[in-house]
């Protein structure tokens, strides 16, 4: 971040900040910007948009996404809070849990077994809870879009052939059959565009773009092998920025990861602020890093400070959690995000 | 519309409330003219929502002999925080239905492992001294157990002269608050593994960690 040309910038919007910001240009200071969800339990009840009922029907969606720029601060509204809208309506099982969990794939009854079940129904995009995510965006955008970024989500085919053909099957079939998974992930990257589409006519400024090649289970050489042209090409055909979500230690596919062309990563704390900042090198916007189980969840303010600060000073361009924030996070600590990044500024004049 | 209130930190939290409509129940801690001061709190605004946290208010000065004052706001009559065994009184009223008569915990139980009787006895400024009675197994063992249970869920200390004598720090007696500390404390690690389990709830996982 360049603080000299902050010093002429005139006062943004959350918005202007935020897409100035994923085009790598001047900002007046740093955007709260949170790719993920920031949902909590006590949010939820402030605004009466409990978990699940928040994820299935977009009125609620809409309220409990608007928390984090009304009661948080944050810059932006995302209000796709789960993984699952596509893989539900994909035809996935889901356990869609109560208030306080998050819903999940059945993935031990999977959908899909070979390469050539792979359908994406003709009413993917109308199937109630891809469709939830669509109006959710609408509302919000007719409320708040010339205030706040309003950021949708799109999952890549990596995360989707996870939860549709199982973690352990998926991954075997990557290293069995290096032929099979390429035609796997280019039949369901159809889902990923449609989806991300669908969500820029319904308003979106920009897309979250998870494809959960996490630093646990795949290594950097994979992603370069089976998902940095994929990337690429949602770059090509998915017109706005995109933030890709990857969890885990991923300093080893940075590098392919700043080839894509994608507008920003959301990277995990695993990582440390300075070396990916090396990385990376201004070719893509960084974001994310706060730590969610160890900071946000069970520490202080002031912990939280300290991780905003050391992001700041490495010149990372937009601050926010690492990932979906646990759902019992306290609200003080989320709040403690946008007031630690504006007292930096005033001390950073 | 309803906003987020400064009320202090949180340091406990229900999320799932099984006796009133789901709602979420926080416990905030701030200070009061020097003194340790807790409210019960929730977002929710459902109607009969304010009965319900005064339930679990008064199950509170009950359970963990505390007082309330005009304010709403719970504090121990020392005026210390003794936070974590706060944090228990709070989750034990959570889990009392409404309109159930709220008794204080005994000073004494019967420890399923030994088959013994821990009494708890009070002894002087803010100590209490452990021992056991009955036909029962590994008395010793157990009795020094459960005085470390009791110290730790209640941040307590255990005195360097007697291995089942442990003390507030505040010097004061709370018979109440040990009672209710004593049912959790032979059990304290199992009960420790549940609460942490609980809390971890609503911690999302990447795909490739679920199952």
């Amino acid at each position: 971040m360049d603080i000299v040309k902050q010093q002429t910038v005139k006062q943004m919007s959350g918005r202007e900040r935020v897409l100035a910001a994923l085009r790598n240009e001047p900002t007046d200071r740093t955007p709260v910007c949170n790719p993920t969800s920031v949902a909590t339990v006590e949010l939820m009840d402030l605004v009466d948009a409990p978990f699940p009922q928040a994820n299935r029907e977009p009125e609620l969606m809409a309220r409990l996404a608007a928390t984090g720029y009304t009661e948080l601060g944050f810059d932006t509204i995302m209000p796709v809070f789960t993984i699952i809208q596509e893989s539900s309506a994909l035809g996935c099982k889901i356990q869609w849990e109560q208030k306080d969990n998050w819903p999940t794939v059945k993935m031990r009854e999977p959908i899909w077994e070979d390469v050539d079940d792979i359908n994406i129904p003709k009413d993917f995009l109308t199937h109630p809870d891809t469709q939830c995510v669509l109006e959710a965006i609408k509302i919000l955008k007719k409320e708040y879009g010339d205030e706040v970024a309003v950021i949708g989500k799109t999952m890549g085919p990596w995360s989707l052939g996870y939860h549709c053909f199982g973690v352990e099957p998926f991954l075997l079939l990557s290293l069995d059959d290096p032929g099979k998974t390429k035609l796997a992930l280019d039949r369901m990257k159809e889902a990923t565009v449609q989806f991300g589409i669908a969500q820029i006519e319904a308003g979106a400024d920009a897309l979250t773009l998870p494809d959960h090649a996490t630093g646990d289970l795949v290594s950097g050489e994979y992603y370069k092998r089976y998902l940095r042209d994929l990337h690429i090409e949602f770059v090509e055909r998915i017109p706005i920025p995109l933030i890709l979500h990857i969890c885990g230690r991923t300093v080893d596919r940075m590098e392919y990861i700043a080839q894509t062309g994608m507008a920003a990563f959301h990277y995990d704390s695993k990582n440390e602020p300075e070396e990916s900042m090396d990385i990376v090198q201004k070719r893509i916007a960084l974001v994310g890093n706060i730590n969610n189980p160890e900071t946000l969840f069970a520490k202080e303010p002031e912990d939280v400070n300290v991780e905003v600060v050391k992001n700041l000073d490495a010149g990372v361009p937009l601050i926010g959690p690492e990932c979906a924030i646990p759902l019992q996070t306290t609200i003080e600590n989320l709040q403690e995000i946008p007031k630690a990044v504006q007292e930096w500024h005033r001390t950073h004049i | 519309m309803a906003s987020v209130v400064n009320i202090g930190r949180r340091i406990e939290l229900v999320p799932i409330d099984q006796h009133f409509k789901d709602i979420t129940i926080a416990l905030y801690s701030q200070e009061l003219e020097s003194r340790a001061v807790f409210r019960v709190h929730t977002y929710s605004r459902f109607e009969g929502v304010t009965k319900r946290i005064q339930e679990v208010a008064d199950a509170m000065q009950i359970l963990g002999g505390m007082q309330q004052n005009n304010d709403g706001l719970l504090f121990f009559p020392c005026g210390e925080k003794h936070e974590a065994a706060c944090r228990r009184v709070f989750l034990e009223a959570c889990k009392i239905a409404p309109e159930t008569s709220v008794q204080p915990r005994p000073l004494n139980i019967l420890d399923k492992k030994s088959k013994l009787t821990i009494t708890v006895d009070s002894v002087e400024n803010g100590t209490y001294s452990i021992r056991s009675s009955g036909e029962g197994r590994s008395a010793e063992r157990r009795v020094a157990a459960i005085a470390g249970g009791l110290a730790k869920l209640g941040e307590m200390d255990i005195s360097k002269d007697d291995p089942n004598s442990v003390s507030f720090s505040c010097g004061q007696s709370h018979d109440a608050l040990v009672g209710l500390l004593l049912v959790r404390a032979p059990n304290v690690r199992v009960f420790l593994r549940e609460e942490e389990s609980a809390a971890a709830r609503g911690v999302l996982t990447a795909p490739s960690q679920q199952t």
